[in-house]
Protein backbone atom coordinates (compact mmCIF):
# COMPACT_ATOMS: atom_id res chain seq x y z
CA UNK A 1 0.00 0.00 0.00
CA UNK A 2 1.40 3.58 -1.11
CA UNK A 3 1.59 6.13 1.72
CA UNK A 4 0.17 9.51 0.51
CA UNK A 5 2.52 11.29 2.86
CA UNK A 6 6.46 11.12 1.51
CA UNK A 7 9.61 10.61 4.21
CA UNK A 8 12.44 11.48 1.95
CA UNK A 9 15.55 9.93 3.32
CA UNK A 10 19.47 9.49 1.39
CA UNK A 11 21.52 6.79 1.30
CA UNK A 12 25.49 6.44 1.06
CA UNK A 13 26.75 3.38 -0.26
CA UNK A 14 29.87 3.34 0.62
CA UNK A 15 31.03 0.11 -1.03
CA UNK A 16 31.16 2.54 -4.29
CA UNK A 17 32.75 5.94 -2.60
CA UNK A 18 35.81 6.64 -4.32
CA UNK A 19 36.03 9.93 -1.87
CA UNK A 20 36.23 11.94 -5.56
CA UNK A 21 34.87 15.08 -3.74
CA UNK A 22 32.07 15.69 -6.65
CA UNK A 23 29.32 15.53 -4.43
CA UNK A 24 30.67 18.45 -2.30
CA UNK A 25 31.53 20.37 -5.02
CA UNK A 26 28.17 20.05 -6.84
CA UNK A 27 26.94 20.82 -3.49
CA UNK A 28 29.13 24.02 -3.29
CA UNK A 29 27.57 25.14 -7.01
CA UNK A 30 24.01 24.19 -6.20
CA UNK A 31 23.92 26.25 -3.61
CA UNK A 32 26.10 29.26 -3.74
CA UNK A 33 27.72 28.14 -0.38
CA UNK A 34 30.67 30.70 0.85
CA UNK A 35 34.12 29.83 0.72
CA UNK A 36 35.12 27.99 3.93
CA UNK A 37 32.46 26.22 4.69
CA UNK A 38 30.65 23.29 2.98
CA UNK A 39 26.98 21.86 3.98
CA UNK A 40 28.37 18.59 2.06
CA UNK A 41 31.72 17.22 2.42
CA UNK A 42 33.97 13.51 2.11
CA UNK A 43 35.50 13.07 5.67
CA UNK A 44 38.36 10.93 4.60
CA UNK A 45 40.25 8.66 7.16
CA UNK A 46 43.49 6.42 7.15
CA UNK A 47 43.45 3.46 9.20
CA UNK A 48 46.06 1.21 10.17
CA UNK A 49 49.52 1.33 9.06
CA UNK A 50 51.49 0.81 5.75
CA UNK A 51 51.40 -1.48 3.94
CA UNK A 52 48.42 -2.64 5.52
CA UNK A 53 46.54 0.22 5.50
CA UNK A 54 43.16 1.77 3.47
CA UNK A 55 41.89 4.97 2.82
CA UNK A 56 38.08 5.43 4.20
CA UNK A 57 35.07 7.62 2.97
CA UNK A 58 32.35 8.97 4.82
CA UNK A 59 30.48 11.42 2.83
CA UNK A 60 28.59 13.78 5.37
CA UNK A 61 25.26 15.50 4.70
CA UNK A 62 22.78 16.86 7.22
CA UNK A 63 20.67 13.91 8.59
CA UNK A 64 17.28 15.69 8.45
CA UNK A 65 16.80 13.58 11.60
CA UNK A 66 13.04 12.47 12.23
CA UNK A 67 13.48 13.65 16.18
CA UNK A 68 15.85 16.98 15.47
CA UNK A 69 17.16 18.48 18.17
CA UNK A 70 18.41 21.89 15.66
CA UNK A 71 14.18 22.59 15.52
CA UNK A 72 13.31 21.77 19.58
CA UNK A 73 16.18 24.41 20.48
CA UNK A 74 15.40 27.45 17.83
CA UNK A 75 14.45 29.73 19.87
CA UNK A 76 12.50 31.73 16.73
CA UNK A 77 11.36 28.65 14.96
CA UNK A 78 13.42 29.19 12.23
CA UNK A 79 14.55 25.36 11.78
CA UNK A 80 11.16 23.77 10.32
CA UNK A 81 10.52 19.92 9.80
CA UNK A 82 8.45 19.44 6.94
CA UNK A 83 5.60 16.99 6.56
CA UNK A 84 7.81 14.91 3.95
CA UNK A 85 10.88 15.29 6.76
CA UNK A 86 13.16 17.71 5.37
CA UNK A 87 14.55 20.22 8.10
CA UNK A 88 15.32 24.14 6.53
CA UNK A 89 16.16 26.97 7.63
CA UNK A 90 13.98 30.18 7.37
CA UNK A 91 16.58 32.71 5.97
CA UNK A 92 14.18 35.53 7.08
CA UNK A 93 13.43 34.90 10.61
CA UNK A 94 17.03 32.84 11.79
CA UNK A 95 18.91 35.41 13.94
CA UNK A 96 22.26 33.81 13.97
CA UNK A 97 21.85 32.72 17.59
CA UNK A 98 23.69 29.90 16.82
CA UNK A 99 22.16 27.28 19.16
CA UNK A 100 21.34 25.03 16.45
CA UNK A 101 25.09 24.49 16.08
CA UNK A 102 25.52 23.99 19.26
CA UNK A 103 22.91 21.61 19.56
CA UNK A 104 23.38 19.27 16.67
CA UNK A 105 25.51 16.31 17.01
CA UNK A 106 26.64 15.91 13.64
CA UNK A 107 28.73 19.18 13.17
CA UNK A 108 27.23 20.07 9.81
CA UNK A 109 25.69 23.64 10.86
CA UNK A 110 27.60 26.71 9.60
CA UNK A 111 26.63 30.25 10.05
CA UNK A 112 26.52 32.02 6.39
CA UNK A 113 29.77 34.80 6.59
CA UNK A 114 27.78 36.54 4.36
CA UNK A 115 24.61 36.19 5.57
CA UNK A 116 25.68 35.61 9.45
CA UNK A 117 22.58 33.39 9.34
CA UNK A 118 23.08 29.38 10.08
CA UNK A 119 22.81 27.26 6.88
CA UNK A 120 23.03 23.56 6.49
CA UNK A 121 22.02 20.63 3.96
CA UNK A 122 18.44 20.21 3.36
CA UNK A 123 18.46 18.04 0.46
CA UNK A 124 18.16 20.55 -1.89
CA UNK A 125 14.28 20.37 -1.40
CA UNK A 126 14.13 23.25 -3.81
CA UNK A 127 15.23 20.86 -6.66
CA UNK A 128 13.47 18.04 -4.92
CA UNK A 129 10.17 20.22 -4.97
CA UNK A 130 10.38 20.57 -9.01
CA UNK A 131 10.60 16.60 -9.14
CA UNK A 132 14.39 16.83 -9.48
CA UNK A 133 17.19 14.79 -7.77
CA UNK A 134 19.75 16.52 -5.27
CA UNK A 135 22.79 18.15 -6.59
CA UNK A 136 24.90 15.65 -5.31
CA UNK A 137 22.92 12.50 -6.14
CA UNK A 138 23.13 13.53 -9.70
CA UNK A 139 26.98 14.30 -9.27
CA UNK A 140 28.22 11.17 -7.73
CA UNK A 141 30.35 9.46 -10.81
CA UNK A 142 29.63 5.85 -9.46
CA UNK A 143 26.63 6.29 -8.39
CA UNK A 144 26.59 5.81 -4.75
CA UNK A 145 24.44 8.27 -3.56
CA UNK A 146 20.59 7.38 -3.56
CA UNK A 147 17.67 9.64 -2.69
CA UNK A 148 14.21 8.83 -2.50
CA UNK A 149 10.82 7.98 -0.51
CA UNK A 150 10.57 5.81 2.13
CA UNK A 151 6.73 5.37 2.56
CA UNK A 152 6.90 4.36 -0.81
CA UNK A 153 7.90 0.65 -0.64
CA UNK A 154 8.31 0.77 -4.82
CA UNK A 155 11.19 3.61 -4.82
CA UNK A 156 15.08 2.34 -5.24
CA UNK A 157 16.18 3.66 -2.12
CA UNK A 158 13.00 1.68 -0.07
CA UNK A 159 14.45 -1.52 -1.76
CA UNK A 160 18.22 -1.50 -1.64
CA UNK A 161 17.35 -0.66 2.56
CA UNK A 162 15.38 -3.91 2.64
CA UNK A 163 18.06 -5.95 1.37
CA UNK A 164 21.28 -4.41 2.78
CA UNK A 165 22.60 -3.65 6.47
CA UNK A 166 22.51 0.19 6.67
CA UNK A 167 23.54 2.13 9.95
CA UNK A 168 23.10 5.93 10.85
CA UNK A 169 25.89 7.97 12.45
CA UNK A 170 25.55 8.15 16.07
CA UNK A 171 22.15 6.51 16.67
CA UNK A 172 22.60 6.53 20.34
CA UNK A 173 21.85 10.24 20.49
CA UNK A 174 18.16 9.27 19.75
CA UNK A 175 17.43 12.06 16.50
CA UNK A 176 17.00 9.15 14.04
CA UNK A 177 18.60 10.19 11.22
CA UNK A 178 17.23 9.67 7.78
CA UNK A 179 20.73 9.51 6.05
CA UNK A 180 22.10 5.99 5.81
CA UNK A 181 24.71 3.98 4.96
CA UNK A 182 25.71 0.56 3.50
CA UNK A 183 29.03 -1.04 4.60
CA UNK A 184 29.92 2.36 7.71
CA UNK A 185 33.04 1.87 9.56
CA UNK A 186 32.98 3.04 13.20
CA UNK A 187 36.33 3.90 13.04
CA UNK A 188 35.78 6.56 10.64
CA UNK A 189 33.27 7.83 12.13
CA UNK A 190 34.87 8.22 15.38
CA UNK A 191 38.15 10.11 14.05
CA UNK A 192 38.99 12.75 15.69
CA UNK A 193 41.37 16.02 14.78
CA UNK A 194 41.81 17.65 17.27
CA UNK A 195 43.32 21.50 16.77
CA UNK A 196 47.19 21.36 17.11
CA UNK A 197 48.21 23.06 19.94
CA UNK B 1 42.15 0.61 15.45
CA UNK B 2 44.87 3.52 14.79
CA UNK B 3 43.38 6.15 12.61
CA UNK B 4 44.69 9.34 11.18
CA UNK B 5 41.87 11.56 9.91
CA UNK B 6 43.43 13.33 6.25
CA UNK B 7 40.17 15.40 5.81
CA UNK B 8 37.59 16.54 7.23
CA UNK B 9 35.31 19.67 7.91
CA UNK B 10 35.27 21.35 11.21
CA UNK B 11 32.97 24.83 11.69
CA UNK B 12 33.48 27.64 13.29
CA UNK B 13 32.81 27.19 17.35
CA UNK B 14 28.93 27.83 17.70
CA UNK B 15 29.50 29.44 21.51
CA UNK B 16 32.36 31.22 22.48
CA UNK B 17 34.18 34.02 24.78
CA UNK B 18 31.03 36.24 24.40
CA UNK B 19 28.70 33.27 25.98
CA UNK B 20 30.79 32.71 28.86
CA UNK B 21 30.88 36.53 29.51
CA UNK B 22 26.98 36.54 29.36
CA UNK B 23 26.68 33.20 31.49
CA UNK B 24 29.55 34.97 34.13
CA UNK B 25 27.38 38.37 34.22
CA UNK B 26 23.84 36.72 34.53
CA UNK B 27 25.90 34.39 37.36
CA UNK B 28 27.07 37.23 39.71
CA UNK B 29 23.90 39.08 38.93
CA UNK B 30 21.55 36.35 40.33
CA UNK B 31 24.13 35.93 43.04
CA UNK B 32 23.71 39.32 44.10
CA UNK B 33 20.46 39.56 44.17
CA UNK B 34 20.17 36.08 46.44
CA UNK B 35 21.70 37.88 48.74
CA UNK B 36 19.96 41.23 48.59
CA UNK B 37 17.20 39.61 49.14
CA UNK B 38 18.50 37.81 53.00
CA UNK B 39 17.71 40.87 54.77
CA UNK B 40 14.67 42.17 52.80
CA UNK B 41 13.05 38.75 52.12
CA UNK B 42 13.85 36.51 54.69
CA UNK B 43 14.60 39.17 57.75
CA UNK B 44 18.13 38.14 58.40
CA UNK B 45 19.13 40.93 60.23
CA UNK B 46 23.15 40.81 60.00
CA UNK B 47 22.72 40.96 56.04
CA UNK B 48 20.09 43.82 56.18
CA UNK B 49 23.30 46.51 54.86
CA UNK B 50 23.63 44.53 51.50
CA UNK B 51 19.78 44.82 50.90
CA UNK B 52 20.58 47.90 48.57
CA UNK B 53 24.00 47.42 47.21
CA UNK B 54 22.87 43.89 45.75
CA UNK B 55 19.79 45.14 44.15
CA UNK B 56 22.49 47.78 42.19
CA UNK B 57 24.92 45.25 41.24
CA UNK B 58 21.95 43.07 40.34
CA UNK B 59 20.59 45.52 38.03
CA UNK B 60 23.46 47.03 36.30
CA UNK B 61 24.97 43.48 35.56
CA UNK B 62 21.64 42.48 34.41
CA UNK B 63 21.39 45.04 31.95
CA UNK B 64 24.93 44.68 30.84
CA UNK B 65 24.81 41.02 30.43
CA UNK B 66 21.72 40.90 27.27
CA UNK B 67 24.41 43.16 25.05
CA UNK B 68 27.15 40.29 25.09
CA UNK B 69 23.92 38.26 23.57
CA UNK B 70 23.59 41.09 20.85
CA UNK B 71 27.51 41.05 20.09
CA UNK B 72 27.49 37.14 19.55
CA UNK B 73 24.01 36.80 17.60
CA UNK B 74 24.71 37.11 13.84
CA UNK B 75 21.78 39.44 12.61
CA UNK B 76 21.71 41.56 15.95
CA UNK B 77 18.76 44.27 14.26
CA UNK B 78 16.40 40.76 14.14
CA UNK B 79 16.60 40.48 17.74
CA UNK B 80 12.98 41.34 17.89
CA UNK B 81 12.08 37.86 16.14
CA UNK B 82 12.74 36.45 19.52
CA UNK B 83 9.67 37.98 21.07
CA UNK B 84 7.75 37.17 17.80
CA UNK B 85 8.26 33.90 17.24
CA UNK B 86 7.76 31.50 20.05
CA UNK B 87 9.07 28.18 20.43
CA UNK B 88 8.53 26.91 24.06
CA UNK B 89 10.83 24.21 23.68
CA UNK B 90 13.93 26.32 23.58
CA UNK B 91 15.75 27.38 26.58
CA UNK B 92 16.81 30.70 24.56
CA UNK B 93 12.58 31.31 24.76
CA UNK B 94 12.55 30.96 28.18
CA UNK B 95 15.70 33.29 28.50
CA UNK B 96 13.35 36.20 26.77
CA UNK B 97 11.10 36.33 29.17
CA UNK B 98 13.27 35.75 32.08
CA UNK B 99 16.16 38.94 30.80
CA UNK B 100 12.86 41.18 30.78
CA UNK B 101 11.37 40.32 33.52
CA UNK B 102 13.98 40.19 36.02
CA UNK B 103 15.82 43.17 35.35
CA UNK B 104 12.35 45.04 35.26
CA UNK B 105 11.46 43.17 39.23
CA UNK B 106 14.76 44.24 40.40
CA UNK B 107 14.22 47.49 39.44
CA UNK B 108 10.66 47.82 41.33
CA UNK B 109 12.18 45.88 44.26
CA UNK B 110 14.81 48.19 44.25
CA UNK B 111 12.85 51.28 44.10
CA UNK B 112 10.61 50.09 47.20
CA UNK B 113 13.55 49.60 48.86
CA UNK B 114 15.33 52.91 48.46
CA UNK B 115 11.92 54.28 49.38
CA UNK B 116 11.62 52.49 52.67
CA UNK B 117 8.60 50.80 51.74
CA UNK B 118 9.21 47.05 53.44
CA UNK B 119 5.99 45.13 53.07
CA UNK B 120 6.44 45.75 49.06
CA UNK B 121 10.26 44.97 48.72
CA UNK B 122 9.34 42.04 50.49
CA UNK B 123 6.58 40.78 48.19
CA UNK B 124 9.23 41.88 45.26
CA UNK B 125 11.61 40.40 46.86
CA UNK B 126 10.46 37.01 47.42
CA UNK B 127 9.19 37.39 43.26
CA UNK B 128 12.53 37.87 42.78
CA UNK B 129 14.05 34.81 43.81
CA UNK B 130 12.47 32.01 41.49
CA UNK B 131 12.99 34.79 38.75
CA UNK B 132 16.99 34.81 39.61
CA UNK B 133 16.92 30.87 40.19
CA UNK B 134 15.44 30.94 36.28
CA UNK B 135 17.83 33.84 35.22
CA UNK B 136 20.52 31.77 35.55
CA UNK B 137 19.31 28.16 35.90
CA UNK B 138 18.34 28.50 32.87
CA UNK B 139 21.88 29.13 31.01
CA UNK B 140 22.39 25.78 31.92
CA UNK B 141 19.36 24.15 30.88
CA UNK B 142 20.91 25.99 26.80
CA UNK B 143 24.23 23.97 27.56
CA UNK B 144 22.35 20.86 28.94
CA UNK B 145 20.27 21.08 25.99
CA UNK B 146 23.26 20.49 23.64
CA UNK B 147 23.24 16.74 23.96
CA UNK B 148 26.39 15.83 21.71
CA UNK B 149 28.40 17.70 24.03
CA UNK B 150 29.35 15.64 26.80
CA UNK B 151 30.88 18.56 28.96
CA UNK B 152 27.01 20.15 28.75
CA UNK B 153 24.96 17.22 28.91
CA UNK B 154 24.12 16.83 32.20
CA UNK B 155 21.41 17.32 34.72
CA UNK B 156 23.71 19.22 36.70
CA UNK B 157 24.20 21.78 34.36
CA UNK B 158 21.56 24.37 35.99
CA UNK B 159 22.41 23.78 39.49
CA UNK B 160 25.81 23.60 38.72
CA UNK B 161 25.94 27.32 37.28
CA UNK B 162 23.13 28.46 40.30
CA UNK B 163 25.45 27.30 42.74
CA UNK B 164 28.96 29.06 40.99
CA UNK B 165 26.76 32.03 40.34
CA UNK B 166 26.07 32.18 44.52
CA UNK B 167 29.51 31.86 44.95
CA UNK B 168 30.73 34.40 42.65
CA UNK B 169 28.02 37.02 44.13
CA UNK B 170 28.93 36.34 47.49
CA UNK B 171 32.42 37.24 46.17
CA UNK B 172 31.52 40.34 44.44
CA UNK B 173 29.26 41.33 47.38
CA UNK B 174 32.22 41.06 49.43
CA UNK B 175 34.85 43.56 47.60
CA UNK B 176 31.88 45.81 46.72
CA UNK B 177 30.70 46.09 50.63
CA UNK B 178 34.06 46.99 51.14
CA UNK B 179 35.07 49.58 48.59
CA UNK B 180 31.38 51.00 49.46
CA UNK B 181 32.53 51.17 53.36
CA UNK B 182 35.86 52.47 52.63
CA UNK B 183 35.50 54.93 50.33
CA UNK B 184 31.78 56.47 49.88
CA UNK B 185 30.36 56.20 53.50
CA UNK B 186 29.89 58.54 56.01
CA UNK B 187 31.92 56.82 58.45
CA UNK B 188 34.73 55.12 56.68
CA UNK B 189 34.67 52.11 58.11
CA UNK B 190 34.28 48.62 57.32
CA UNK B 191 31.82 46.61 58.85
CA UNK B 192 34.16 43.86 59.77
CA UNK B 193 31.57 41.25 61.21
CA UNK B 194 29.22 41.64 58.24
CA UNK B 195 32.41 41.10 55.87
CA UNK B 196 33.26 37.84 58.20
CA UNK B 197 29.96 36.70 57.80
CA UNK B 198 29.90 36.43 54.04
CA UNK B 199 33.43 35.21 54.54
CA UNK B 200 32.05 32.17 56.33
CA UNK B 201 29.04 31.56 53.92
CA UNK B 202 31.57 31.83 50.91
CA UNK B 203 33.35 29.15 52.01
CA UNK B 204 30.90 27.11 52.10
CA UNK B 205 28.82 27.41 48.74
CA UNK B 206 32.59 27.12 47.84
CA UNK B 207 32.34 23.75 48.79
CA UNK B 208 28.86 22.56 47.44
CA UNK B 209 30.61 23.99 44.29
CA UNK B 210 33.43 21.89 44.64
CA UNK B 211 31.53 18.76 45.71
CA UNK B 212 29.21 19.31 42.29
CA UNK B 213 32.25 19.44 39.93
CA UNK B 214 33.43 16.72 41.45
CA UNK B 215 30.25 14.48 41.21
CA UNK B 216 30.39 16.06 37.43
CA UNK B 217 33.81 14.96 36.72
CA UNK B 218 34.08 11.29 38.51
CA UNK B 219 30.85 10.52 36.53
CA UNK B 220 32.19 11.88 32.82
CA UNK B 221 35.09 9.61 33.71
CA UNK B 222 33.67 6.17 33.72
CA UNK B 223 30.63 7.24 31.61
CA UNK B 224 30.69 6.98 27.69
CA UNK B 225 33.39 7.43 25.30
CA UNK B 226 32.56 11.18 24.68
CA UNK B 227 32.42 11.39 28.03
CA UNK B 228 36.06 10.14 28.96
CA UNK B 229 37.95 12.43 26.62
CA UNK B 230 36.19 15.17 27.86
CA UNK B 231 37.18 14.53 31.40
CA UNK B 232 40.65 13.40 29.80
CA UNK B 233 40.85 17.06 28.57
CA UNK B 234 40.01 18.61 31.71
CA UNK B 235 42.22 16.69 34.10
CA UNK B 236 45.05 16.27 31.26
CA UNK B 237 44.15 17.54 27.98
CA UNK B 238 44.48 21.16 26.43
CA UNK B 239 42.15 22.78 29.25
CA UNK B 240 43.36 20.90 32.42
CA UNK B 241 45.48 24.66 33.39
CA UNK B 242 42.47 26.33 33.47
CA UNK B 243 40.39 23.79 35.17
CA UNK B 244 42.63 22.46 37.85
CA UNK B 245 44.59 25.40 38.81
CA UNK B 246 43.19 28.58 37.92
CA UNK B 247 39.49 27.19 37.96
CA UNK B 248 39.61 24.98 41.15
CA UNK B 249 42.73 25.31 43.11
CA UNK B 250 43.35 29.02 42.94
CA UNK B 251 39.43 29.76 42.86
CA UNK B 252 38.05 27.42 44.70
CA UNK B 253 40.56 25.43 47.27
CA UNK B 254 42.84 28.29 48.00
CA UNK B 255 40.28 30.99 49.09
CA UNK B 256 38.65 27.91 51.32
CA UNK B 257 41.58 27.69 52.67
CA UNK B 258 42.16 31.61 53.56
CA UNK B 259 38.31 31.61 54.64
CA UNK B 260 38.27 29.12 57.29
CA UNK B 261 41.60 28.83 58.69
CA UNK B 262 41.36 30.99 62.21
CA UNK B 263 45.33 32.06 61.95
CA UNK B 264 44.35 34.01 58.25
CA UNK B 265 41.16 35.30 59.39
CA UNK B 266 41.80 39.14 58.26
CA UNK B 267 40.14 41.59 56.08
CA UNK B 268 43.17 41.31 53.80
CA UNK B 269 43.32 37.74 53.11
CA UNK B 270 39.20 38.05 52.45
CA UNK B 271 39.85 40.14 50.03
CA UNK B 272 42.59 38.55 48.61
CA UNK B 273 39.99 35.26 48.59
CA UNK B 274 37.22 37.54 47.34
CA UNK B 275 39.24 37.90 44.10
CA UNK B 276 40.36 34.58 43.08
CA UNK B 277 37.05 33.55 43.64
CA UNK B 278 35.85 35.64 41.23
CA UNK B 279 38.29 35.44 38.65
CA UNK B 280 38.12 31.24 39.14
CA UNK B 281 34.47 31.39 38.39
CA UNK B 282 34.83 33.54 35.14
CA UNK B 283 37.07 30.66 34.46
CA UNK B 284 34.97 28.03 35.36
CA UNK B 285 32.61 29.50 32.87
CA UNK B 286 34.89 30.00 30.30
CA UNK B 287 36.35 26.05 30.60
CA UNK B 288 32.38 25.00 30.72
CA UNK B 289 31.48 27.04 27.48
CA UNK B 290 34.64 26.46 25.48
CA UNK B 291 36.22 23.53 26.72
CA UNK B 292 32.48 21.69 25.93
CA UNK B 293 32.62 22.32 22.29
CA UNK B 294 36.06 22.09 21.90
CA UNK B 295 36.30 18.25 21.25
CA UNK B 296 34.72 17.94 17.33
CA UNK B 297 31.53 16.18 16.81
CA UNK B 298 32.79 14.08 13.96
Amino acid sequence: MRNKVKRYAMLFDLRKCIGCNACAVACKSENNVPLGVWRSWVKKVEKGHYPHSKEFFLPIVCNNCENPICVTVCPVGASIKRSDGIIYIDPHRCIGCRYCMAACPYGVRYINPKLNIAEKCYWCHHRVDAGLKPACVLACPTGAIMFGDLNDPESDISKTMAKNAVQVIKPEMGTKPHTFYIDLDIDTVEAKQMEEE
Amino acid sequence: MDTQVIYNIIHQEAFGLNIAIYFYLTGLSAGSFILSTLAFGFGMKQYKPLGKVGVVLATMLLIIAPFFLLIHIGMPYRAWNLFVYLNFASPITWGTFLLVLYPINCLIYGYFMFKGNMRLTRIFGFIGIPLAISVHGYTGFILAFGKARALWNTALMPILFLVSAIVSGIALMILVCIIKDRFFSKEKKIDLTLIFNLGKLLAWMIIFDLFLVGSDLIVLSISHSDAQAVAHLLLLGKFSPLFLIVENLLGKIVPFILLVVPKFRRLTTIVVASILVVIGIFFMRYVVVVGGEFIPLI
